[in-house]
């Protein structure tokens, strides 16, 4: 027994500080989220300071479930979390496939397309908005104009005027508003994160079994067969990884979503908990406790669908 | 039907011509086994006629027609690979089926045509299950298996052996050559091993450095081998070859002769030694003799059990009419 006691001993240390780490901030988390705790108030001062006899039970809770933000938050999450899964896996996948074959200038290509995933959350946003989405200054606007500058010249020419005159002016879309910020955060980080998909797939295509690809030529599998028979169940397993990885990464997305509309029409439980923290600690507490619980949900959910991946 | 003809078929991979014009026929029904030292061609000569590599000139005929532009699938070739290539996410059953599917036939044909390949290769009890269920024997038949369902031309082995036990391998090789029985189809076998080739072949095409050293029966190989390095190879132990003053007693620049070819005495005969390492094998001894004067070392093989020590003095006389000529180029005389 005693040379199983040694290394837990040795494990000890790193293990309790792991859960003084983890529990002591929970346990905060948990202690606030059932007082009322304000940062500054005039009118109650005993609230600004976190107290047992402040106890609101529940309150918080129903306070943060009754506030308008709190469901389209946690539908918001889900919506940019898939859909930047979806769009980094598939992107990922087909350009690992393309770049996998050699062609010359393969290396520079290679850390070119990696190169997004070093660019700091912070200042892809604001490139992304100011430099690519801006309907005016931005890459977009500029775009806009000069096709719609191209088509009013072309509704002067003679004979293909009545053509042209058929097509609409093309408006330009605002990546700040309501309805469409959603989606600039969504375009941003698939920009920055399917060079993290590329390279797990790469890697992984590398250590594909050339003869077996040999095999499927001569049993007269087309290209498309050999992709869908061999490569994709090949990369299942990474697919996997990258599926989870990413949840967990994009559930808490801030910075984007601060800088594309501070929050308008584009929130997640993260820009909730942030909007709650800046006077009522008590509610930021309560949400903190949902952001777990959905957290948990969707982890359980991942490693029962990825489990079975590994398993095999 | 299955008759593959090679007519001035070269192949180079960058500036390094790896296999310089080549001809070669294999007849219908034949099995036909290459084999050589590793990184002779023999692998690529194979994959050439599979269609995996390109050749850089010639032609290849199948069944009479040009194949040399076929794409690899409509060659109506089946290939069994070294490392068996079987597809590791679906089960054996899917495995077998895979080139049917390929070729869009009916699920019911295909299944039916499954089972009946399962069947003869005792495959029926592991149909559902996947590769890294299934020993090193197992996965080779599946290979074989994948390749019996196309009904092809003519199959290619590619060393197929070579990853399976020694005990195994002796059991593959017979269920192959029954193989041939049975189907009385063409197939081209590649190994390194003369002993898969000497015991399975119709006709052994010994290759060195992209060149055919000689083309015959597995018999004709091993009683008139064209050249020294042909007699080398084939047989085992390794002929022993002796150069100098005795060869030229022959009129040839090199005589060989086959371990099994040498009489030996302990009291006298032609050679005169000293034993070195003896190998007891039961059914026969092999004794290394030293000390000859003639080469480093000589091989002779004597049936039963022979009682030699390490040093004991030993002499050798080959058999006259078993000994092989060979002139200053390594051609037979």
């Amino acid at each position: 027994m005693s040379d199983r006691k040694l290394p837990r001993l040795l494990q000890t240390p790193a293990v309790l500080l792991l859960l003084v780490w983890m529990l002591i901030p929970l346990g905060m988390t948990l202690y606030f989220s059932f007082i009322r705790y304000v940062l500054n108030s005039l009118r109650r001062p005993e609230w600004t300071t976190p107290n047992l006899s402040n106890w609101r039970g529940f309150g918080n809770y129903e306070f943060v479930l009754k506030s308008k933000d709190f469901l389209f938050a946690i539908q918001n999450s889900l919506f940019i979390v898939c859909s930047i899964l979806i769009l980094t896996v598939i992107l990922g996948v087909l350009i690992a496939v393309l770049i996998n074959k050699t062609f010359p200038g393969q290396g520079i290509v290679r850390v070119l397309l990696i190169s997004p995933f070093f660019v700091m959350p912070a200042v892809n946003a604001v490139l992304w908005i100011n430099m690519i989405l801006d309907p005016v200054l931005g890459l977009q606007g500029i775009a806009i104009g000069s096709i719609n500058e191209l088509l009013e010249s072309l509704r002067n020419v003679p004979l293909v005027d009545w053509f042209f005159s058929l097509w609409p002016k093309l408006e330009p879309i605002s990546f700040r508003a309501t309805q469409t910020s959603a989606y600039a955060v969504i375009i941003m980080v698939t920009w920055q994160w399917t060079p993290f998909a590329v390279l797990i797939f790469m890697t992984s295509l590398q250590s594909e079994d050339q003869q077996q690809k040999e095999a499927a030529v001569l049993d007269g599998a087309s290209a498309w067969s050999q992709f869908r028979f061999l490569t994709l169940p090949h990369l299942a397993r990474p697919i996997a990884i990258v599926v989870m990885i990413q949840a967990i990464f994009h559930l808490s997305l801030y910075a984007e979503i601060e800088i594309v509309s501070r929050g308008n029409g584009n929130k997640n439980l993260p820009y909730l908990i942030g909007e709650f923290a800046n006077n009522n600690i008590g509610a930021a507490s309560a949400t903190g406790i949902f952001a777990v619980i959905l957290a948990n949900i969707v982890a359980f959910f991942l490693l029962r669908m990825i489990g079975k991946t590994l398993m095999e | 039907m299955g008759r593959i003809q090679l007519k001035n078929v070269t192949k180079s991979f960058g500036d390094v011509q790896v296999i310089p014009p080549l001809d070669l026929t294999i007849e219908d029904g034949e099995f036909a086994v290459f084999v050589g030292p590793s990184g002779c061609g023999k692998s690529t000569l194979l994959r050439m006629i599979a269609g995996l590599e390109d050749l850089t000139s010639g032609e290849i005929e199948i069944d009479g027609e040009v194949a040399t532009e076929v794409p690899p699938a409509q060659r109506g070739l089946a290939m069994v690979f070294q490392s068996y290539a079987l597809y590791p996410h679906m089960t054996v059953r899917k495995n077998i089926g895979f080139p049917l599917r390929m070729a869009k036939i009916e699920q019911a044909e295909i299944d039916q045509r499954v089972e009946t390949a399962a069947k003869s290769l005792n495959l029926m009890d592991y149909l559902d299950r996947k590769p890294a269920d299934l020993s090193g024997g197992q996965r080779q038949r599946v290979a074989i298996g994948r390749a019996i369902v196309r009904e092809p031309a003519a199959f290619l082995f590619d060393e197929p052996l070579s990853n399976l036990d020694a005990a195994l391998r002796v059991g593959m090789r017979l269920e192959i050559g029954e193989l041939h029985e049975r189907l009385k189809t063409t197939m081209i076998y590649v190994t390194h091993d003369q002993v898969e080739a000497m015991t399975m072949a119709n006709k052994i095409v010994v290759l060195r450095a992209g060149v055919i050293e000689q083309v015959g029966s597995p018999l004709e190989l091993y009683h008139r081998p064209q050249n020294e390095f042909v007699a080398g190879f084939i047989g085992s132990p390794k002929m022993n070859f002796v150069k100098g003053p005795e060869a030229e007693k022959h009129d040839a620049a090199t005589i060989g002769i086959r371990p099994e070819h040498t009489d030996v005495s302990m009291t006298d005969g032609a050679w005169k030694g000293r034993v070195g390492v003896a190998e007891h094998l039961g059914s026969d001894t092999f004794i290394h003799v030293h000390d000859t004067g003639l080469a480093d070392m000589l091989t002779v093989r004597v049936t039963g059990d022979i009682s030699v020590k390490h040093g004991d003095t030993i002499y050798l006389t080959p058999q006259a009419d078993q000994i092989h000529k060979f002139d200053a180029q390594g051609l037979r005389i």
